[in-house]
């Protein structure tokens, strides 16, 4: 069946959800889980031909002229992922039906939940990097919509937020670093990039890429300093909780890496970047978990643990760190999303979820307890679980690193240490430790609570006692990410008494001496104290507190709603236009100074400067508009000595309104005072000078550049001969433009009768009234 | 002197004589014809019909070239070209001033304004628009500009008794005044240098000198002040969040698309054709006004609470990044501008027509809390405003994320690189102010029960924007086809 119709059937059902859930409000989880389950079972039937046939790929062009293609492919990677993806998907869609029960915003809860599954899937199967990105950022989306779904709580509100800025920014670094790939690649096509791994490696881009695909996977996969944004996004719901931001949406940013391993690993870069990441993550989340008491905290905080691990292998890229990438990915995946499932549960039925109030709760929710207590055996990496059997492959892994495989071993052995005692205090302790007394009398949950978990842990105990049956599907994933290296898996849970077994001993005994530690100090500690200022949470929220007090700084600034303050703006900004990169590039300006005025013209020029300094200096208006004239006056006669009589009448016209209707305003005015302080007149006298200076600059420029003259001397000419007039411009007005001249005749005349009709609706209004 | 209206002429301005006879036959009808108040939907039938002949009439000039195998048109001795840059715009503009009307019948009874010049200036500026677009001369370009303007003049001020209407249209007018004298001191200096007002004429008189020369690069920089000043442009824009607050909602949505639109056709002839031989010199002045407008726009969208004004800010963010697309100046730039201006009339109007559909007659529906727990009240319009929201911000599968996209790839092959991290950086910002329109529609209770003003124009005007912007997101090929062949110049 082709790729895109698969992905179209959970788009679809996304849709139909709310109105799935009007007509059955009992049934709807379900209801819905069945399709899903259905697409699962599709899913695991294609993996036999996966293995046989190699990878499986559908192509549909799409928009060439972007380089965009629905080209989907399924290889052992992503086939991976999307049985993970679906099969999960199903349970909690079931769990999700019984945890929010007759919630009224359950279509809205289903249609998110839903639209996710299918961007998840759609980002697991495209072949395509753009097609990638938009599935990418659906997955941001929809998460913003679940992590926010209790919007009562503006901590949910907040939370939501912060996800999508930091995953949906990091996915704007991918999209510029796919964007790169593509210009070096010359396509988006995941396939046709492949073959050029080595031209992107010895590429000059090779490290903005690097660095900018990291970004978006760090930031989706919660990798340190990024990682607040997902202990934040456990005010979701349970059942999201354990679908997005345990098994699979935070898992994008690992497939993501291991997707583009045959393009871009293998490189001294790759390795020092995503193994430091990855080591640091790992222990901060594993040590910053067991400080914690909220179990949903604690889970939150061992998944950014495990998603460091899980970067970190990827980091190292050697096909026994691939292999213990897939094994321990499936295994998290099943464990954690038990986990989680099990503490929804258990805040279901008690009511809390503080783990100092929880304890002895085996006796009321019997399976429910074995569910939590098969998850934890498995993330502690006791037998016979899948969990020893991934953390003992994560030992292998790290004795076998390419560089420091001792440091980085003992780092693996310290969070696996963590990590036990982590296991214990989520999965252990609130079944089989001291009875507690809390609020209500717990009782087992409702099938659909329990199912999903049940199958979860159990699955990983039969994958745990059969590792056999997943060699083929690891083998697949680990081919998909290094096509070309020789890999044979075995996976068992007794492979010999080997160095990895014996540090399986060591880590257990440690991990069960720390969470015997652990059990006396139950309250909630701050891990670390003296780096609490530095926290990359609170960078992020004084980030965001500086970018609202800037924003609204430049606003009172730029936007005062006072016409003058734009004006200056305005001006000032035109100057600075003009004259930096005049000055930058030292433009010689052809001035040519020699004036040479005439007695007549300076003394023109003297009564105008009067004329301007008393408009300014005077505190009456009325003599202000006086000297204004004086000004207008004195260029009219300019103009009339210039030789230019027509356009000096004109002027001495247009100056004569204006002052009369200057006075006639001024009279509409409230008094005369000095608002603006003497800095702010001083400020306002440099714009003006400078404007005026620079208007008097580009006259003085335009007039010493010949300029075409051909019409001047074809109206010259022409006047007599043609227009039979020797008055130039009469016979240009009457003659050469007499149907511009009609224009505006009619253009005054209309604007005539609008005057007309203006002071008739006055004349009206004023009997009325 | 050759035949004076010729019948190419006459082909070629028919949109403009259709719009500019519609325009006023609404302006006498509704006084002489249908005076009463319920004879208005005759109107409204007369508005819609001019605007199908002129779209008729680009239909037509669409068909022609394509039939003929040329690629432009000129008429009036090269005063106006219709080629694929100008066909492609004037569609703009016709969608523009069609959705506009749709929604205004409604919006202005709620308003209690009603009149029917309204649609006729909404016409006539249309017809300037047309202008922007099909005009190759200086004065042609500015009559243009002017008669575009004058008729958004009024429209801002177009609710009388509203302060903030009067005041709005009080500011847009002297501004824009202002400006209008900017622009044409350049238009008179660059005529100078050329002695014509074509602009082949005026490209080869600058191809023929110094980049640098001092006259040239005033005549540039007047230009570009008034020009940049029209598509509000930092730090030319104090305009615009006060215009767009003050008028009509409807108006409003007129003025952040036609009159942008038109403003970048006429920026873009102006750049590409005459000033093209200048670019080296434009190009670092139009980056840093580029970047300058990304940020005021971006940050003082942030803190805005009035939707129209951060949809106001938000208009000017986008006119930041049209500009990248015109410095980065290679083919995918251009397009990119293209397709950018092609979406954004689409998005933002649907943006405004949700805002419109607030207004009620006892709620003004312009505080962001107007909009809280819209979901409940009414879902369809919730994610409509949703998608409109992604595709502002630039987020896949919307048609936002495919012009954003085009801009960034151009200036990626065009190795402005550091345009292209700001830019990237304010589109996490946009996600931010956006989202908390989203926050508010998606995540808050419900604060008003009231019901929203709809009508059956709005209702299709918002099916129309809402199917275009996720669309062109989901199969781009064939708008990226259009924009491709509206590329010939």
């Amino acid at each position: 069946m082709n790729l895109l119709i698969v992905l179209l059937i959970p788009f679809g059902l996304a849709a139909a959800a709310p109105g799935v859930c009007h007509l059955t409000n009992r049934l709807t989880g379900w209801l819905l889980a069945a399709p899903v389950a259905a697409l699962t079972v599709l899913v695991a039937a294609w993996g036999p031909d996966v293995w046989r046939e190699g990878p499986r790929l559908s192509h549909l062009p799409w928009a060439p002229s972007i380089g965009l293609s629905l080209s989907f492919r399924l290889d052992g990677l992503s086939w991976l992922f999307a049985l993970l993806i679906t099969g999960i998907g199903a349970l909690v869609t079931v769990y999700a039906g019984a945890y929010l029960g007759a919630h009224p915003r359950l279509g809205r809860f289903y249609a998110s939940l839903l639209f996710f599954l299918a961007s998840m899937l759609g980002l697991v199967l495209a072949d395509n990097l753009l097609l990638l990105f938009v599935f990418w950022e659906l997955t941001s989306i929809s998460s913003y919509l679940l992590i926010g779904f209790d919007q009562e709580r503006e901590a949910a509100r907040r939370a939501a937020l912060q996800a999508l800025l930091v995953t949906a920014g990091g996915g704007l670094a991918l999209l510029a670093g796919f964007v790169l790939l593509g210009q070096i690649g010359g396509s988006f096509e995941l396939s046709a990039l492949f073959p050029q791994a080595a031209t992107v490696r010895g590429h000059s881009f090779y490290g903005p890429i690097l660095g900018l695909i990291l970004l978006g996977a760090f930031t989706k996969s919660a990798q340190f300093p990024f990682h607040f944004w997902l202990p934040a996004a456990m005010e979701a719901p349970t059942p999201v909780s354990a679908y997005l931001h345990a098994a699979t949406m935070v898992k994008a940013g690992v497939y993501l890496l291991a997707r583009l391993s045959p393009l871009l690993a293998d490189t001294q870069a790759w390795f020092w970047s995503l193994t430091p990441a990855g080591a640091i993550t790992m222990l901060v989340g594993a040590i910053t978990a067991l400080c914690k008491t909220d179990l949903k905290q604690i889970l939150a905080y061992s998944t950014v643990s495990v998603l460091g691990i899980l970067t970190f292998l990827a980091g190292l890229g050697t096909v026994t760190a691939l292999e213990a990438l897939a094994v321990y990915l499936l295994a998290h995946s099943l464990y954690k999303g038990a986990l989680f499932l099990v503490a929804g549960a258990i805040d279901h039925e008690t009511g809390t979820r503080d783990t100092s109030q929880l304890g002895g709760l085996r006796h009321s929710m019997p399976l429910t307890a074995a569910a939590g207590l098969i998850a934890a055996l498995s993330m502690a990496g006791l037998p016979p679980v899948l969990g020893f059997i991934s953390k003992e492959t994560l030992y292998e892994a790290g004795l076998r690193a390419p560089q420091h495989a001792v440091v980085l071993t003992k780092l693996l052995v310290v969070t696996a240490v963590a990590l036990f005692a982590v296991a214990g205090a989520a999965g252990v302790r609130p079944f089989f430790g001291p009875p507690q007394a809390p609020g209500r009398q717990p009782h087992e949950a409702p099938v659909g609570l329990w199912l999903g978990p049940v199958i979860l842990a159990f699955g990983g105990l039969l994958f745990g006692l059969i590792p056999g049956r997943l060699e083929q599907a690891v083998e697949t994933a680990v081919r998909a990410v290094a096509p070309d290296r020789s890999v044979q898996v075995r996976l068992s849970l007794y492979h010999g008494l080997n160095p990895a077994l014996m540090l399986s001993a060591l880590s257990v005994a440690a991990g069960f001496f720390l969470y015997r530690l652990h059990a006396r100090y139950p309250g909630p500690i701050e891990p670390w104290p003296a780096l609490a200022r530095l926290a990359p949470a609170r960078a992020y929220e004084s980030a965001l507190l500086a970018l609202n007090r800037l924003a609204s700084w430049q606003t009172q600034r730029l936007q005062s709603g006072y016409l003058r303050s734009y004006l200056l703006i305005i001006v000032t900004a035109a100057l600075g236009l003009s004259a930096v990169p005049m000055v930058m590039h030292r433009v010689v300006l052809p001035l040519s100074l020699d004036l040479n005025p005439r007695w007549h013209e300076l003394l023109l020029g003297t009564v105008i400067l009067a004329g301007i300094v008393t408009a300014v200096r005077t505190t009456s208006r009325l003599t202000a508009v006086a000297s204004l004239g004086v000004v207008g006056l004195g260029i009219a006669l300019l103009f009339a000595w210039l030789g230019a009589p027509d356009l000096a009448m004109t002027q001495l016209a247009v100056e004569t309104l204006t002052v009369i209707l200057l006075v006639l305003v001024l009279y509409h005015l409230p008094d005369f005072s000095r608002l603006t302080p003497a800095r702010g007149r001083r400020r306002d006298a440099t714009v003006a000078l400078a404007a005026g200076g620079f208007m008097a600059l580009l006259v003085l420029i335009v007039n010493s550049t010949e300029s075409d003259s051909r019409l001047a001397a074809y109206f010259l000419e022409q006047a007599r001969p043609l227009g039979r007039g020797c008055n130039v411009v009469n016979v240009i007005l009457t003659d050469f433009r007499a149907l511009d001249t009609l224009g505006e005749i009619t253009v005054l005349a209309v604007a005539a009768v609008g005057v007309y009709g203006l002071i008739r609706l006055r004349l009206h209004g004023g009997r009325r009234a | 002197m050759s035949q004076y209206y010729t019948t190419t002429d006459h082909f070629v301005l028919v949109p403009a004589l259709m719009l500019a006879l519609f325009g006023c036959a609404v302006l006498l009808f509704e006084v002489l014809v249908f005076p009463h108040p319920r004879q208005r939907k005759w109107l409204l039938l007369f508005v819609l019909l001019g605007l199908a002949f002129a779209g008729a009439g680009v239909w037509r000039q669409q068909n022609f070239l394509a039939s003929q195998g040329i690629e432009e048109l000129t008429a009036f001795g090269g005063t106006l070209t219709v080629d694929g840059f100008a066909i492609f715009f004037n569609w703009i503009f016709l969608a523009a001033s069609l959705i506009v009307t749709l929604i205004s019948y409604r919006y202005l009874e709620v308003e209690g304004e009603h009149h029917g010049e309204y649609y006729g200036l909404i016409l006539l500026a249309n017809c300037g628009m047309f202008f922007l677009a099909t005009g190759t001369d200086l004065i042609t370009l500015f009559i243009g500009l002017e008669l575009m303007a004058l008729c958004f003049y009024i429209l801002v001020g177009f609710l009388r008794e509203d302060r903030r209407s009067n005041e709005a249209a009080l500011k847009y007018l002297l501004l824009g005044a202002f400006s209008s004298g900017f622009l044409v001191y350049g238009f008179s200096v660059l005529y100078g240098l050329a002695g014509s007002t074509k602009l082949r004429a005026v490209a080869d008189a600058l191809a023929s000198r110094e980049p640098w020369d001092p006259v040239v690069f005033l005549a540039l920089a007047t230009t570009a002040v008034g020009l940049l000043f029209k598509i509000s442009a930092v730090p030319f824009h104090m305009w615009a969040p006060d215009a767009y607050e003050g008028a009509p909602t409807t108006v409003t949505a007129y003025l952040s698309v036609g009159s942008k639109a038109a403003s970048f056709a006429l920026l873009l002839r102006v750049f590409l054709m005459p000033l093209g031989a200048a670019r080296e010199v434009w190009e670092p002045l139009l980056a840093a006004v580029a970047v300058a407008t990304m940020t005021v726009g971006n940050l003082a969208a942030v803190t805005q609470t009035n939707i129209k004004r951060l949809l106001a800010y938000s208009s000017i963010s986008h006119a930041g990044y049209i500009l990248l697309g015109l410095i980065a100046g290679n083919e995918t730039g251009i397009k990119g501008v293209l397709v950018y201006i092609l979406v954004y009339t689409f998005m933002n109007l649907g943006a405004f027509l949700v805002v419109v559909a607030l207004r009620r007659k006892d709620l003004l529906g312009e505080d962001l809390d107007d909009l809280a727990g819209l979901v409940y009240k009414s879902p369809g319009y919730a994610i409509l405003m949703l998608i409109f929201l992604l595709s502002l911000a630039g987020i896949p599968p919307t048609a936002g994320f495919i012009a954003k996209y085009y801009i960034f790839l151009a200036l990626i092959e065009t190795r402005h690189y550091v345009l292209a991290v700001i830019g990237t950086l304010y589109v996490a910002v946009a996600i931010y102010y956006y989202f908390r329109i989203v926050r508010s529609m998606f995540l808050a209770p419900l604060a008003d029960t009231g019901p929203l003003t709809t009508s059956f124009g709005l209702r299709l005007a918002l099916v129309v924007t809402g199917v275009l912007t996720l669309g062109i997101g989901i199969y781009p090929e064939p708008f990226l086809g259009f924009a491709q062949t509206s590329l010939a110049r």
